[in-house]
């Protein structure tokens, strides 16, 4: 047993996540060609618009569920919003934030456009820690939006007329998935402007725009999109009840400040916070690059149910650091 | 010309002095029982080293002269010269400086200027330049008097403080700047590649270095803390590789005595932890008396040995512009100088170790002339008094003279923790 510990301690946990995401983005971009099929509310932009997606994203349903009038809502129908939401959180509570650093196909595009900059050896941007807390906030305005744009279309808010239903998934028409997931299946279709309403065009409009920010923002700053994704936001509200867990041991932490160098969304809490055990924070995406980094033994680590899966160890730290093609 | 012949005669007397004191401490490390067979290699190294006066190394290389372990090395080195630590423990140099520098001045700022002042004719055409970051004030206000010797002078500026993101952006430029500077005057580029080798160079002795603090901290002692500080403190000079050889070479014949349960000192002996101002060769007068007492030293929190090569550079991307920021975020995160403020990762570090080594009391070393140092006594004094363990404050400086006070107060030190011990059992 601890001989498997020290050979998973040892190990090189961003090489496996390379692979990993791989073989997520495949799954969950191709796998309907094989039929698969995972779920309908996956915590992740599986996107539908995707035609071969191997899972869905559970953010269209919920869009879409949100247009119910309250009627509706809070009567029988509410129940299969209450099943969906728990579906979704079920998916969540397995993987946590980890839904994110090794799943997302979108988070692995990112992932993808860092490698290419980094091999054209163009330097990053990066943001101060103000301003990294600013951007964070973003997240939760779009998911409120999410939730209450839908709903102005089949409730009157103060009054006010209802919304036409051009408005129905208001975060897919700008979401970056809808445009480029489906680009991997052939799908070019998703890369236009709909002329057909005024809500539509502004909305693809829109849609394309975020696209290339996406693109660009990738390419210049690591995991750029992440920091605005509501789906994070909807995940940080169920993050405490995962099973998946990445926890700190303040006493053994030097501050040496190591985890927050590589952190590629800028977490200071993960160097400077002693006193909590939990230390996912919502811009986490549990790549436990923190850990691999750290040199102390037992400080950070990732466990499941209790049982630790990664922890840091000095042994690994300096084996992973001195390896030979490094 | 009677200044120079003065100059001379003050040269040739010093070292006298020098080879006399280095012999001396030496000749007390070696008295102890049992010193591991491969601690040969360090004696002899600080026997040459200190026998004519001072000697640099000599290797064709460029040196660069460092006044503090807050100079990035790596950088140094990856600009193909050598980083010397000039930070001096010699009383001999101490009296030099004396000529020149206040009398409340700290010892170590004294010696290493002495040591400048003295040598003025050789080091100043030896060394490629001396880089004196901006940490305490005296430091900091050394750097005039010695472009005033003549010196070539690179000043880094560093912080007082290193919590906000300002502080940390402001190092990280200055580090960068420092970059610059020095691939200037070595004349050679740093590049990813050179920078890559150079932050491994030391990973690994960190690695060792780690290994050997993880050795000493065995319930059975299997070296002496007097032995670790002339490990640690040739890591100034010595060629990395050499040193890295002879490490390794020690961790080996430790580990045989761990297995073996070969003890090199009493096993009951007292377990203390050093820290305050850094003992540097030959200036161990504090920790060699500690442990000629009884007492044995399993940790220490100083500058001239643990916070020298615990920490460890991480970089995400292999260029330069992840390379640079990230060599000097590990010179400033887990700094626990007491000259930036707040310190608290400094009590916290302590207490670390306490409790990771098992200790039973704290040594507290201020020179005299060190305020910062002096004024952080008092917090990890009650710091540590909430935790239960006694610490004993020393203020004292590399004169000889206060041995025999200094010796009666450590012997009772540990008289008292002998005496602890038997009344919590």
């Amino acid at each position: 047993m601890s001989s498997i510990r020290r050979f998973l301690n040892n190990s090189d946990i961003n090489r496996f996540r390379f692979y990993f995401q791989l073989f997520a983005f495949v799954l969950l971009v191709y796998g309907g060609y094989l039929a698969i099929n995972i779920g309908e509310q996956l915590p992740t932009f599986a996107c539908v618009f995707g035609e071969k997606r191997g899972g869905s994203c559970y953010l269209l349903g919920f869009q879409h569920q949100m247009t119910f009038p309250y009627a509706r809502l809070f009567s029988g129908p509410g129940i299969g919003v209450l099943i969906g939401l728990a579906t979704f959180a079920g998916f969540f509570i397995i993987f946590n934030k980890a839904w994110c650093g090794f799943a997302c196909p979108l988070g692995t595009i990112q992932d993808w456009l860092t490698i290419l900059r980094r091999k054209m050896g163009i330097y990053y941007s990066n943001y101060s820690e103000p301003v990294f807390k600013g951007l964070s906030t973003i997240k939760y305005i779009l998911l409120a939006l999410l939730i209450l744009i839908p709903m102005a279309i089949g409730n009157s808010f103060f009054g006010l007329p209802t919304l036409n239903h051009d408005f129905g998934v208001p975060f897919c028409m700008i979401c970056p998935g809808r445009t480029l997931l489906p680009l991997f299946n052939g799908d070019i279709s998703q890369l236009t402007i709909d002329f057909s309403s005024k809500t539509k065009m502004v909305f693809s409009g829109l849609g394309m725009g975020v696209t290339g920010m996406f693109l660009a923002g990738a390419f210049a700053k690591k995991r750029f999109f992440c920091l605005f994704c509501p789906m994070s936001a909807l995940h940080y509200i169920f993050s405490r009840a995962s099973l998946l867990r990445l926890t700190k041991d303040g006493e053994k932490c030097t501050r040496c400040g190591n985890c927050y160098r590589v952190c590629d969304v800028g977490i200071r809490a993960i160097a400077d916070d002693l006193d909590h055990k939990n230390i996912v924070k919502d811009d986490c995406m549990m790549c436990l690059k923190c850990v691999s980094a750290c040199p102390e033994d037992d400080c950070l680590k990732a466990t499941y149910l209790g049982i630790p899966l990664y922890e840091s160890t000095a042994e690994g730290f300096f084996r992973r650091r001195l390896k030979k093609d490094d | 010309m009677i200044e120079s012949e003065r100059q001379a005669r003050v040269k040739k007397s010093t070292s006298l002095h020098l080879a006399m004191e280095a012999a001396e401490t030496l000749r007390q490390i070696t008295e102890f029982p049992d010193n591991p067979e491969s601690m040969a290699y360090f004696y002899d190294l600080y026997q040459s080293r200190f026998k004519d006066g001072m000697i640099l190394p000599q290797n064709g290389k460029k040196l660069v002269g460092t006044m503090c372990l807050q100079v990035p090395d790596e950088l140094i080195v990856a600009a193909g010269a050598v980083p010397v630590r000039l930070c001096s423990g010699a009383y001999a140099f101490d009296q030099a400086g004396g000529d020149f520098m206040p009398a409340k001045s700290c010892p170590l700022v004294r010696a290493t200027m002495g040591m400048l002042q003295v040598n003025n004719d050789t080091m100043k055409d030896n060394l490629s330049t001396v880089v004196i970051p901006t940490t305490c004030d005296q430091k900091r206000s050394s750097a005039q008097m010695l472009r005033d010797m003549d010196y070539p002078v690179t000043v880094l500026e560093m912080p007082a403080t290193k919590e906000s993101d300002e502080a940390r952006t402001y190092w990280q430029e200055s580090v960068k700047q420092f970059a610059l500077t020095i691939q200037k005057i070595c004349g050679r580029k740093i590049t990813a590649k050179s920078l890559n080798a150079a932050v491994r160079s030391k990973l690994e002795a960190g690695k060792l270095f780690r290994s050997l603090q993880q050795l000493r901290t065995e319930s059975n002692p299997v070296i002496l803390g007097k032995d670790i500080w002339l490990v640690s403190n040739s890591y100034f000079f010595d060629d990395p590789d050499q040193w890295c050889q002879a490490v390794r070479g020690l961790i080996a014949e430790l580990e045989s005595r761990k297995s073996e349960n070969f003890s090199a000192i009493n096993r009951k002996a007292p377990r203390l932890l050093f820290t305050g101002s850094p003992p540097i060769f030959p200036n161990l007068k504090l920790p060699i008396l500690v442990e000629q007492a009884g007492g044995l030293v399993v940790a220490d929190e100083t500058c001239s040995s643990q916070r020298l090569l615990h920490d460890a550079v991480v970089f995400d991307e292999k260029n330069l512009y992840d390379m640079v920021p990230a060599i000097a975020d590990r010179y400033l995160k887990p700094c626990t100088c007491p000259c930036l403020t707040p310190n608290t990762d400094r009590a916290k570090k302590i207490l670390d170790l306490v409790k990771s080594s098992r200790v039973e009391g704290v040594v507290y070393q201020a020179f005299s002339g060190c305020m910062p140092y002096e004024m952080e006594q008092r917090a990890i004094g009650d710091m540590l008094s909430r935790e239960g363990i006694p610490m004993l404050f020393v203020e004292t400086d590399y004169s000889p003279e206060d041995q025999g006070q200094l010796s009666t107060r450590v012997e009772a030190f540990i008289e008292s923790i002998k005496v602890r011990r038997r009344k919590t059992q």
